[in-house]
């Protein structure tokens, strides 16, 4: 999962970026200023953002308007100062999905961050089921037939975006689009390294193969 | 200040009392007086026609001797049997006739043809006349050439007299009382009434609250005068009061938003370093970096103290003894302080001291106002520019002004440019450093030694703040 971040305290996103990487695994960005982050989220497939209101050069709400009306369906969760109903209500009705004031707490904006992609992908529950195969995203535990499997941080990312879209062919340019920051060096032989250990080590004595590899298309989980 | 309260009402009616007590204690003397007057002067008469009756009954004898005899038996009744009328008729100094209560010793004054006077006699008071040469009135009977004439005294009771003075004078003073009574019951009501828009406007005035700042004077109580003074006063008090509390709500408001920005900045910090166990080089970083967040909450709340200080000052709620400086010199130590943040933005600071200005200030004061408007100039010069400041005077005041050429303030922004928390753009606040209160702190500080502050600005050209202080030349 790649996440957005655009918020101008520098000290604030990063701290942000750095909870997200740690406690769900996800790719992060950040922009720090308006109108880098309607450029990124715009051009970016992120799967959530988090939206500071007080921006530079372009604010929080325009921003949102104007991602919303060029049909980004990108969960946003609006990060604010203001508590007032008017402004909450205004933020949810410009196409914002959820909202956090601040000073907030890490662990809740992690937590409603999940919630937001799990809804983004059309999930309900913080645990994915495949077969016999089974990924708590609340704690990134992987189990199939009840045995715990040990995923590097990169097999889990790859691995959860699978299961979040299950029966569906992902490419591995979409893989690396959404389990890739910015910054990053995409390889796309990289892919194929992780999904050759997702799936030795998921492969259980039934010999019945999980992801499936669509020559020239992608792969599917099922 | 204790002590008893004080009452109008009291006060008014202790007053309609005193005077109505006056007039009572007035209308009993002149009515008693007037009275005894009256039934004096009754008495008199009286007594004349007793004295001539009793001197009528002396005659001549008939024996032709020319003596006088007194008719005792003709003597009339008195009136009061128990304190009855004395009388003595003399011819010369023989007396022809005594009353038998005539007291002893009873002199007169015998020079006056007619004398009264009062007296007591046997414990009772009484009046007397005296009457010299009363012509005998027998004719009958007188030897021819007969000019004889009679002494006649006669004194009568006076005691129902006084009697009815005192009753008339008790009479007058219970009407007095009563009348007053009412008097007092009457102007209770009236007061009542009179103060009733008094109590209706308090009722009113106690309805203020920080929610309901309207007073909404009773109708009555608009038309009575002499609350009129009042209600317009309070009236004024309270717009006053409501505009000053609105300013701290909104100040208050505005803190408190200003304040969660770098105490949510500090908290994600913290929690992020809790998220995992992490080295001991990592957590020392993150201490680092909670200590710097700390560092510019600190910051803040140090500006807007400053602020408050200076606004408090400005209401000359503090008093400083302030010694005479140079403008000149605050502007030279403002400008030598700033050199760093000019040179790091390529500007040049220049300084024109067209006189020499003195003023009563403290120079950290006067040197805050002058570091604000540069870094606002500064800040808002593009690269290369010139940030000028140049000091004069012009109508006996001290000017400074401070000049640059950055893009302007757009004319519906010029009057909010010294709220508190203001910035020309809401975000670009961090990297500057600023936290919008600089321009509020240095109108706070110019007003409190009693200057102004008037910004011009022209788009595209530039902005000039000019500051006036009261100052002299040296």
């Amino acid at each position: 999962m790649r996440v957005l971040i655009v918020e101008d305290e520098l000290r604030m996103a990063e701290n942000i970026a750095r909870s997200l990487r740690e406690g769900a695994s996800y790719a992060v960005d950040i922009a720090t200023d308006g109108e880098e982050g309607l450029y990124m989220a715009q051009s970016e497939p992120y799967d959530a953002v988090l939206l500071d209101l007080m921006l530079p050069r372009l604010d929080g709400l325009k921003l949102l308007k104007q991602l919303r009306h060029s049909k980004q369906h990108t969960p946003v969760l609006v990060l604010t100062a203001r508590e007032e109903k008017e402004s909450v209500v205004a933020l949810l009705n410009a196409g914002a999905d959820d909202y956090l004031t601040k000073p907030f707490d890490l662990g809740e904006l992690l937590a409603r961050t999940k919630a937001l992609i799990r809804r983004g992908k059309g999930q309900a529950s913080p645990v994915l089921t495949i077969g016999n195969l089974e990924i708590n995203t609340s704690n990134r535990a992987v189990r199939r037939a009840g045995k715990n499997i040990p995923l590097t941080a990169m097999e889990y990312r790859v691995l959860e975006y699978l299961a979040h879209r299950p029966g569906a062919i992902v490419s591995k340019a979409e893989l690396l689009e959404h389990l890739y920051d910015y910054n990053w060096e995409k390889f796309s032989n990289v892919i194929e390294v992780y999904i050759s250990g997702l799936r030795r080590k998921l492969n259980d004595d039934s010999e019945r193969q999980l992801i499936h590899t669509l020559r020239g298309q992608g792969y599917m989980l099922q | 200040m204790k002590g008893p309260t004080k009452s109008i009402k009291g006060h008014l009616i202790l007053t309609v009392v005193l005077s109505q007590l006056v007039l009572a204690a007035g209308l009993v003397f002149t009515g008693v007086f007037y009275l005894q007057r009256r039934l004096q002067a009754a008495l008199d008469a009286d007594l004349q026609a007793r004295a001539m009756s009793v001197a009528a009954l002396v005659r001549y004898a008939e024996d032709g001797s020319h003596n006088l005899v007194f008719e005792k038996s003709l003597v009339p009744p008195p009136l009061d049997l128990s304190h009855p009328d004395f009388y003595e008729i003399r011819k010369d100094t023989t007396v022809l006739a005594r009353s038998p209560n005539w007291p002893a010793d009873l002199t007169f004054d015998n020079t006056k043809p007619r004398a009264y006077r009062s007296l007591m006699s046997s414990g009772l008071p009484y009046r007397a006349l005296h009457l010299n040469e009363v012509p005998i009135l027998d004719r009958e009977e007188a030897p021819p050439s007969s000019s004889d004439t009679l002494i006649v005294v006669y004194a009568e009771p006076t005691l129902a007299l006084r009697k009815q003075v005192l009753a008339a004078g008790v009479y007058i003073a219970l009407a007095s009382l009563i009348l007053l009574g009412a008097t007092v019951l009457l102007a209770l009501w009236g007061i009542r009434r009179g103060l009733l828009p008094l109590q209706l406007l308090a009722a009113e005035a106690a309805q203020i609250s920080s929610q309901n700042w309207e007073l909404r004077a009773p109708p009555n109580a608009m038309r009575v005068e002499e609350l009129k003074p009042l209600t317009d006063a309070m009236g004024t008090m309270l717009d006053r009061l409501r505009q000053s509390f609105l300013q701290q709500r909104e100040f208050l408001g505005n803190a408190a938003h200003e304040l969660k920005t770098p105490v949510a900045i500090l908290k994600s910090t913290l929690q992020s370093l809790l998220q995992k166990p992490r080295t001991a080089a990592e957590y020392e970083a993150g201490l680092g970096q909670a200590l710097e967040d700390m560092e510019r909450l600190e910051k803040l709340l140090h500006w807007m103290l400053r602020l408050a200080r200076a606004e408090q000052w400005a209401q000359g709620a503090l008093q400083r003894d302030l010694e005479e400086i140079e403008i000149s010199n605050t502007c030279e130590e403002a400008i030598a302080g700033l050199r760093g943040l000019a040179r790091s933005r390529n500007i040049n600071l220049e300084l024109k001291a067209e006189s020499s200005l003195v003023c009563k200030a403290d120079p950290e004061d006067l040197e805050l106002v002058w570091v604000n408007l540069l870094e606002n100039a500064i800040r808002y010069s593009p690269a290369g520019g010139t940030v000028k400041v140049s000091i004069s005077r012009h109508n006996g005041r001290g000017t400074v002004v401070v000049e640059d050429h950055g893009p302007g303030i757009p004319d519906k922004d010029l009057p909010h440019i010294f709220e508190r928390f203001r910035r020309a753009d809401p975000s670009r606040t961090r990297e500057s450093g600023g936290f919008g209160l600089g321009l509020a702190i240095a109108k706070a500080l110019v007003e409190a030694y009693g200057g102004t502050i008037t910004p011009e600005s022209t788009l595209g050209q530039g902005t000039r703040m000019m500051v006036m202080l009261p100052s002299e030349r040296k």
